[in-house]
């Protein structure tokens, strides 16, 4: 459909864009608390970071479906891998999003839990750049990143039987919820 | 009146609901096709023109019945529209319908592109391009013609024409098979392509032939190279070509012979297609998922692991109890300080000191040393 074929650009672009804002803001948050002159601004990048995280995690399951549905859908390897790691990014960028909100601005006064931040962050924009760099190859043969000698072509995937992903799936949301209902429970402990 | 206005109405929103048409500029992909696409729109005169482009047909003059035979088509002054895709039809007729070389006794081993129809796109370079067709020749003997036409856009194109090209009628005298004349087995056609890093073996089939050589080269080499080729059963044959990776073409040569008589057959090409891959959008959904929310358990259950007992924001009173402290803190002291005050004696021979009886001690009189400020 051409529609979705224009629409997967333009929502690419806007993953793209709130990826890198989010990452980029969340590592020089992680950064002033070791270089002084980035501590003024901590609060603004903080608020940045977490505001591009809430529209990442929007677009990115946009992007999913338009691709889905788009031209340049081809069914092979890499395709298959595109949707992999956009799994891998909204899981790091929905982690990000969750432990600002549980724990506020105040997570970064907090060396692990800052730490973990900056993981999050770092890792969903990596995952947003390889997916940009597969969309590239898709569309254009190459890549930026063909620079690197040792950048996969990401014509191979792992893939998993489907009643096993329903399973991982199950998995999944049953560790999410535990995971959120134990942090409940301390509350409770402590009232 | 009014329903003139109605009918006109209709008649003008019904025009208007028209879309403008054009042909299909970025090409419909390589098929069997008759002349003109069959009569279609590129047939109209009113919507196509004469190309300017030149046509050269290169084909053997005779052929023997059923014996692989080649035809090599150059196309030159091209004017094609910014993506310089041309259609290429091989043709026996220019009927409109029951074109196709095949309906004419021909067989088509391969097409320029690998594949095995009588249309073909390509890109031009340089205002040229260049294919050739392998074909079996047919079994009815005596003359036979093939033509060859064109079709594409035009850069400057504003009425959305299509430009057509042909030629006159090729003839090529098919003469009957001379006896134990080694050639191809009727039937076989040449493998599309392999996938990529496949060495597998290509069976060949041929009749009268005693000996089967076949080299190999990669598309645009010149140097060929001879292949190893294995017997497997009479007149059936196993080519070894090395594997080919990407979008590698490889090109073969069949040399059969038959006693001190050989027939190099044209070179044909086989491509290189990408491994099966038997994931499925359904799949890359589910597995897409389940990735996003384990590592969200994941993470989540790290932060719960590294959270400081208390430092959860719903649960944390820290400012709360610091604030009480400090309240409690300072009412204590202002207390303290109401009961020292108290206690303290003003003295007329000092004036500006108070006598603490307690600590037996002067103390500055504040209020003094605040005028005294002033």
């Amino acid at each position: 459909m051409m529609f979705m074929t224009a629409f997967h650009h333009l929502v690419v672009g806007l993953v793209a864009g709130s990826g890198v804002m989010m990452g980029i803001c969340a590592i020089l948050v992680w950064l002033s608390s070791y270089i002084s002159n980035l501590e003024s601004s901590k609060l603004t990048l903080d608020r940045a970071a977490y505001v591009a995280s809430i529209f990442t995690m929007i677009v990115i399951p946009l992007a999913m479906i338009s691709g889905n549905y788009s031209s340049t859908n081809s069914g092979g390897a890499i395709f298959y891998n595109k949707f992999l790691f956009s799994g891998i990014a909204f899981g790091f960028s929905a982690s990000y999003f969750v432990g600002r909100v549980r724990f506020g601005p105040e997570v970064w006064d907090h060396s692990s839990l800052s730490n973990l931040q900056m993981i999050s962050a770092s890792f969903a924009l990596t995952s947003i750049i390889i997916l940009g760099s597969i969309g590239s190859k898709i569309t254009l043969g190459e890549s930026t990143l063909d620079i690197f000698p040792f950048w996969p072509d990401f014509m191979n995937s792992i893939v998993i039987n489907q009643w096993f992903s329903i399973l991982l799936v199950i998995f999944g949301l049953i560790s999410v919820v535990i995971s959120l209902r134990s942090s409940s429970i301390k509350v409770s402990f402590n009232d | 009146m009014k329903s003139r206005i109605i009918t006109l109405s209709a008649i003008l929103v019904l025009l208007l609901a028209t879309s403008s048409g054009v042909a299909n500029p970025g090409g419909k992909g390589d098929s069997d096709r008759d002349y003109t696409c069959g009569g279609s729109c590129h047939g109209d005169p009113s919507l196509s023109s004469t190309s300017s482009a030149i046509i050269d047909v290169e084909m053997s003059s005779t052929a023997y019945s059923g014996t692989a035979t080649e035809i090599s088509v150059s196309i030159s002054n091209l004017d094609t529209s910014d993506n310089g895709l041309v259609g290429i039809f091989l043709l026996s007729s220019k009927n409109g319908n029951n074109d196709h070389p095949e309906d004419y006794g021909w067989t088509i081993i391969q097409d320029p592109n690998g594949g095995l129809s009588n249309y073909v796109e390509v890109v031009s370079s340089d205002n040229r391009a260049s294919v050739s067709w392998v074909l079996l020749a047919p079994d009815d003997l005596g003359p036979k013609e093939i033509y060859v036409s064109i079709h594409h856009g035009s850069y400057y194109n504003h009425n959305n024409k299509a430009f057509i090209g042909e030629t006159e009628g090729i003839t090529v005298n098919i003469e009957p098979i001379p006896e134990n004349y080694p050639t191809l087995a009727e039937g076989w056609t040449s493998p599309e392509e392999r996938i990529s890093g496949d060495s597998s073996k290509i069976k060949i089939r041929t009749v009268n032939t005693e000996s089967l050589t076949v080299y190999w080269r990669l598309s645009g080499e010149t140097r060929s190279h001879e292949a190893t080729v294995e017997m497997v059963a009479d007149q059936e044959w196993e080519v070894s070509l090395p594997a080919t990776l990407g979008d590698t073409r490889i090109e073969y040569q069949m040399v059969a012979s038959m006693g001190d008589f050989s027939n190099a057959m044209p070179w044909l090409s086989m491509g290189t297609s990408e491994p099966y891959f038997d994931g499925t959008s359904l799949g890359a959904n589910l597995q897409s998922i389940s990735f996003a929310l384990i590592i969200l358990g994941f993470m989540v259950s790290l932060q719960s692991w590294f959270a400081p007992r208390g430092v959860d924001k719903i649960i944390d009173n820290t400012a709360e109890v610091e604030k009480s402290i400090i309240a409690n803190q300072e009412s204590s002291v202002t207390e303290l300080d109401d009961e020292y005050w108290s206690r303290l004696i003003k003295s007329e021979e000092n004036p500006g000191w108070l006598w603490d009886p307690m600590e037996n001690e002067w103390v500055a009189d504040p209020a003094v040393s605040l005028r005294g400020d002033e």
